[in-house]
């Protein structure tokens, strides 16, 4: 088999090397570079996209948690004012109550005492107008007949048992 | 006993005669620079099939470790604007190692036979030139071979020229020594290894004297420093210098 020189420079190898390498450049690029740069490419972009994934949402969770506040704070003032409405409602209306109750029992109170007084005045009117009237049918009576000792007598226990009856 | 060291086998030698170029042959250097490509071809395809964005395979791992170093290399050295450079600088490197190193498994390094070297030389000393007329015109690019004083002129187109023999020389040096040393060692060891068992007497000693024992194992040790050290080292430093020449031509 016929060799080449040790050192020396053969053209042809010389020229197919060189277009060796560039082939070689080339599947090198289109198979290792190109695939690779393309998933790292991707893998970046994806990376990208969760930042600012979790970006927004960390946003959105601030939003939320200031609405939260506001709301809170909101609620704890109406609460608040419910609150003193209530209690102010409250303090008006007892007094209210009360203020009712004491006229209530002072015009009770009055219409008793006016009622006690009509009672009575029309107890002392009666009692006058019975003692009148047995005062009168004593005197009719006395009137009516002679006057004897028996009937004297009589007279006086007849009025002592209408007194009786009449009280 | 005759020790022969030669050049790569021709295999084929097509009959048609082109001028300068000579007869087109298939060497031992073209078959094997071919197993080269086809390797790092089928490596590249292999690392990358089935990529996925997240829970990568180790397969996977290896491919990006690949070409951020990659990255990382050119960029670092060269800086952002030569990152088209990156599928060069990787190509030659990978060229430049599997071809170094398929000497572990028998066959002729495509390296040791220097037009492959002389090649790529050429192609990065094209680049560099190409980069030194880009960034400073041609008129600045032919101005700089007078600097500092006129004299100097020579000396400087020797200097140019200096950068690719050098680089190929380098690359073809290391790479020869290592076949050069490794068929002595080889012959060496064949010699000692049948004078050895031929103190053997009788049949025996006649059979096993034709079989060279001490091949076996012991240049693997010496295989360390002339096909591993001497082969990643040389290819680095080619790339390296790639690299530098043409960080420094891009500068004003």
């Amino acid at each position: 088999m016929q060799v080449q020189e040790l050192v020396g420079i053969v053209p042809w190898t010389f020229v197919a090397q060189i277009c060796n390498l560039f082939i070689q450049m080339y599947l090198v690029k289109r198979f290792l570079f190109k695939p690779v740069n393309e998933m790292l490419q991707k893998r970046r972009e994806m990376a990208d996209a969760q930042i600012q994934d979790a970006q927004k949402a960390k946003e959105e969770a601030i939003a939320m948690k200031t609405e939260y506040e506001q709301n809170m704070q909101q609620a704890k003032e109406k609460a608040s004012s419910i609150v003193t409405e209530a209690q102010k409602t409250a303090s008006l209306q007892s007094e209210e109550i009360l203020k009712t109750a004491a006229q209530e029992a002072w015009a009770m109170k009055e219409k008793a005492e006016s009622d006690i007084a009509q009672e009575k005045r029309k107890a002392v009117n009666e009692v006058k107008n019975e003692i009148g009237g047995m005062a009168m049918e004593i005197a009719g009576k006395v009137i009516e007949r002679e006057i004897k000792e028996e009937d004297h007598a009589k007279l006086i226990d007849e009025f002592i048992s209408n007194v009786g009856e009449a009280s | 006993m005759d020790i022969e060291i030669t050049g790569g086998r021709i295999f084929y030698t097509f009959p048609f005669d082109i001028p300068i170029l000579g007869k087109f042959q298939i060497t031992e250097t073209l078959l094997v620079s071919w197993v080269v490509m086809l390797l790092i071809t089928g490596l590249c395809i292999w690392l990358t099939h089935d990529l996925k964005v997240e829970k990568i395979s180790k397969r996977q791992a290896v491919a990006e470790l690949l070409v951020e170093t990659a990255n990382k290399f050119v960029i670092g050295n060269m800086g952002e604007k030569f990152s088209y450079m990156i599928p060069f600088v990787a190509a030659l490197f990978a060229t430049s190692v599997v071809s170094n190193l398929i000497s572990l498994i028998g066959l002729r390094s495509p390296t040791a036979d220097l037009s492959t070297e002389a090649a790529w030389a050429i192609v990065v000393f094209t680049m560099i030139t190409a980069q030194k007329i880009k960034t400073n015109g041609f008129g600045g690019y032919l101005k700089g071979f007078t600097t500092p004083i006129k004299i100097m002129t020579p000396f400087n187109i020797l200097s140019e020229l200096a950068t690719p023999i050098s680089m190929a020389c380098r690359h073809f040096g290391n790479i020869l020594s290592g076949v050069v040393i490794n068929g002595l060692i080889y012959a060496a060891l064949a010699l000692a290894s049948s004078k050895l068992f031929g103190l053997i007497p009788g049949i025996v000693g006649s059979v096993l004297s034709k079989i060279p024992f001490l091949d076996v194992g012991i240049p693997a040790i010496l295989s360390v420093y002339f096909d591993w050290f001497s082969g990643i080292m040389q290819a680095f430093i080619f790339c390296m210098l790639t690299v530098m020449y043409i960080a420094n031509a891009a500068e004003e």
